[in-house]
């Protein structure tokens, strides 16, 4: 009995081991799936927002349907279907048709050509790049405003994707659109749902460099602050690089603030002036760190500044044109020294400086210029930008077609010559005197090498601030640079509340897969069926006899016959 | 839908198998011991050759045509025929006569070639999405495989199991059998020497296997008859 039971509870051990086994084979199995696509490519997804409750941008993220190209036959039913629009073939009357009117779309790839691929450094020659450019700000204004219920990705053009598409385009010219059941091509990205991203922190990053106070003095001395916000905000946040917008007014920022460290190094070379620099985030959402930054301010400190210059945008093509805003009126004494100032410089730099006047609103949240947050905490502030109008809630924010390809480090250099003379001979006190402080080949000149390196490295670094946590790379590394350059730097974290939320997700890899259709298997299952039928009787009548092959389908005589 | 084409793509792998089984006589008299059998001896044979392969055998960087390396794999080919021949003579089959012997053990055989080379890339690269026509070639070529095995099978049956075989065909069914026996080397030679396609080998495969299979048929029937 005992005996028996024993060899019963082994049995069953045996036997869980053995399902244990199978099943683990199983799985290793299942889990095998390897990927041979016709076509792997990393693509970015368009931004996904709610502002102030609204949903904006692309709701969705995960893909899996067929692709089809502009030549698909007109009224082809397209809610399970991608559409993939290169750039060069974009017609943005339809898409903005398209959207407007709610059709149903499987979803959208954009293609784009290799000049706008910040992070290959593409130094290609394109034909029409400023038509392309006007295009593509075009489009990205038309996406960021849009609510769009299924995903929408972007991808630089390769050889691999131009032979899939001339394929797809072959297959829609014949009529012939990709659905389940005729084969074609098929677009799948598995990504999990888009989630918010858990309260966002902008940094601000200021450094400060004191000026010389003299024994015995125990005023204040006087402040110049200078600040550039080096966050962006664009159409897809993976690529929004913002070369001109602001890249270039870091570069400006940190090169002044070398210059000037070089400067201050020396206790016979100190102004009497201290130098405050600061690197602000959350610049596209009306300056939200901006404000929090001057709000946490010392009272005292903040009386003690003179005026702030707030670098935007100064690298792109600017026709030797550049723009001073301000928000206190032109006849306003410091506005005047000011414009003075930098007008005095940019005649001998051959530089044409214009005064443009923008009166604040108090009861409107939108803050279109960084030097307003400075002008209503009743501080003089101006913005240097090569923008003549004030730009619109999230324009001109760096965006997808603000590439490398299209800023000019000449340009910014002598824009940080323009601001640092300026500076410097109001610090010194030499206003109005025709005396090059920075003058090419002396030891004080601007570096063209240095703006070159850092533009290259803001050219390949997006910088969307929701998605730059706290520690990363990349703000540390304009802090040590900063560091190096000042006596003492802080950074400052805050949370972008306010109208924005801001979801994850914003890169993938995209595999492109040949695929038969269901009739094809069908049709195939068919043959495979007759085939092996065909074998069935072919060997039954070689090996048996074909009087077996009849006696298979005869029914057995039945047993009810009696011999008589 | 993919799924579908590995199911597609299986039963034309291993569907032959089972309807010759179940076509043939083999299932009256219930030779399916002695085609379990057959393919454990493949297996063995297989373990072998592995074993063989990887003492003897370079690796090539480039996938040309080694005439000295081929030479080596078409030597170890040859153990294949020492196991067909340790089936068909040292294993102990239960009382059925030799017409089906051959068939089973050839069978058994091929089922377990196609297993053991067919299953696993059946089963990770026919259930994904992409298409491509190499799983149906693939089960083409099981198919001739099968008719090769059963022709191999035949002849080295006729060689070790018949003692009273008419003497001008003997010199033929050795040829034959070296034929038949040395296939994969040639299969091999044509993909990487002349550089045909995976469906012109196949093709090829298959014509050639049609051939043997009548060739070794004509023989096996030509013995069959009593010597004068």
């Amino acid at each position: 009995m005992a005996f028996s039971k024993n060899s019963g509870a082994g049995h069953r051990g045996l036997q869980e081991s053995m399902y244990s086994v199978i099943s683990l084979v199983f799985i290793l199995v299942a889990c095998v799936e390897l990927c041979d696509a016709a076509a792997a490519l990393n693509v970015y997804r368009l931004i996904q927002y709610d502002m102030s409750g609204s949903a904006f941008g692309s709701r969705f993220a995960a893909l899996n349907h067929h692709a089809a190209s502009l030549h698909f036959p007109s009224g082809a039913d397209l809610s399970r279907t991608v559409l993939i629009i290169p750039l060069s073939e974009l017609n943005i009357t339809f898409v903005r048709e398209y959207i407007n009117q709610k059709k149903p779309l499987g979803g959208l790839l954009f293609l784009l050509p290799e000049v706008f691929n910040s992070g290959n450094g593409g130094n290609k020659q394109v034909h029409e790049k400023e038509k392309l450019k006007n295009l593509l700000a075009e489009l990205e204004r038309l996406l960021i405003h849009a609510n769009l219920p299924y995903p929408v990705y972007f991808a630089f053009e390769n050889d691999e994707i131009d032979t899939v598409l001339a394929d797809i385009k072959k297959n829609d010219a014949i009529g012939q659109p990709a659905t389940a059941t005729t084969g074609g091509y098929k677009l799948v990205i598995p990504t999990p749902e888009p989630k918010k991203v858990a309260s966002p922190t902008i940094t601000n990053i200021q450094g400060w460099l004191s000026g010389l106070k003299a024994d015995g003095d125990t005023n204040q001395l006087p402040t110049i602050a200078i600040v550039a916000s080096y966050d962006t905000f664009g159409a897809a946040p993976a690529l929004s690089v913002g070369s001109d917008s602001n890249g270039s007014g870091i570069v400006a920022l940190l090169e002044i603030a070398r210059l000037f460290s070089l400067l201050y190094s020396n206790p016979k070379t100190r102004g009497k002036y201290n130098l405050l620099f600061g690197l602000t985030s959350g610049g596209p959402y009306n300056y939200n760190g901006t404000q929090k930054w001057l709000r946490s301010f010392d009272q005292r400190l903040r009386e003690s500044i003179d005026y702030a210059i707030c670098l935007n945008s100064i690298g792109g093509s600017w026709d030797n044109e550049l723009w001073i805003h301000v928000s206190k009126p032109p006849e306003n004494a410091y506005i005047k020294q000011i414009f003075e100032g930098f007008s005095n410089v940019a005649e001998e730099l051959d530089i044409k400086v214009g005064l443009k006047h923008k009166k604040i609103n108090i009861s409107n949240p939108r803050v279109a210029w960084e030097h307003e947050q400075f002008s209503r905490l009743r501080v003089t502030a101006a913005t240097l930008s090569e923008i003549p109008v004030a730009p619109e809630l999230l324009e001109s924010t760096g965006g997808l077609f603000d590439s490398r390809q299209f800023v000019n480090e000449t340009v910014i250099t002598r824009g940080v010559k323009l601001v640092a003379e300026s500076l410097a001979r109001h610090i010194y006190g030499h206003q109005g005197k025709n005396v090059q402080i920075f003058a090419d080949g002396g030891s004080l000149a601007v570096n063209p090498a240095y703006v070159q390196s850092w533009l290259d490295l803001l050219s390949r670094t997006p910088r969307v601030a929701p998605f730059l946590s706290k520690n990363d790379p990349f703000v540390m590394s304009l802090k040590k640079e900063l560091a190096d350059h000042t006596d003492e730097v802080n950074l400052q974290h805050e949370t972008l509340e306010g109208m924005f939320t801001f979801y994850d997700s914003t890169s993938a890899i995209l595999n492109i897969y040949q695929v038969a259709s269901v009739t094809f298997d069908l049709l195939l299952l068919l043959a495979l069926g007759s085939y092996l039928i065909v074998l069935f009787c072919f060997l039954v009548i070689t090996t048996r006899g074909l009087d077996d092959l009849i006696s298979l389908f005869r029914r057995p005589p039945s047993r009810k016959v009696k011999t008589a | 839908m993919t799924m579908f084409h590995f199911f597609n793509c299986a039963i034309l792998t291993f569907g032959p198998h089972a309807v010759y089984y179940s076509a043939t006589p083999l299932s009256e008299y219930d030779t399916l011991g002695t085609s379990v059998k057959a393919a454990v001896v493949y297996l063995g044979t297989a373990l072998v050759k592995l074993v063989c392969l990887a003492t003897f055998l370079q690796v090539s960087e480039n996938d040309g045509f080694d005439p000295y390396q081929e030479l080596l794999k078409a030597l170890i080919g040859f153990i294949d025929v020492a196991g067909l021949y340790f089936a068909l003579t040292q294993l102990t089959h239960r009382n059925i006569s030799q017409n089906h012997k051959f068939q089973a053990v050839g069978l058994g055989w091929a089922f377990a070639d196609s297993v053991l080379h067919r299953l696993a890339p059946l089963w990770v690269g026919a259930r994904g999405l992409e298409f491509t026509w190499d799983y149906i070639l693939q089960g083409l070529e099981a198919n001739a495989n099968l008719v090769l095995s059963i022709s191999l099978a035949a002849l080295a049956s006729l060689i070790w199991l018949r003692k009273n075989k008419p003497k001008t065909l003997i010199p033929i069914i050795y040829a034959c059998a070296g034929i038949v026996a040395t296939m994969p080397s040639i299969t091999s030679y044509l993909r990487r020497g002349l550089g045909w396609y995976f469906p012109k080998v196949v093709g090829f495969e298959l014509f050639t296997s049609l051939v043997m299979a009548f060739i070794s048929w004509q023989l096996f029937s030509a013995c069959q008859r009593p010597s004068a």
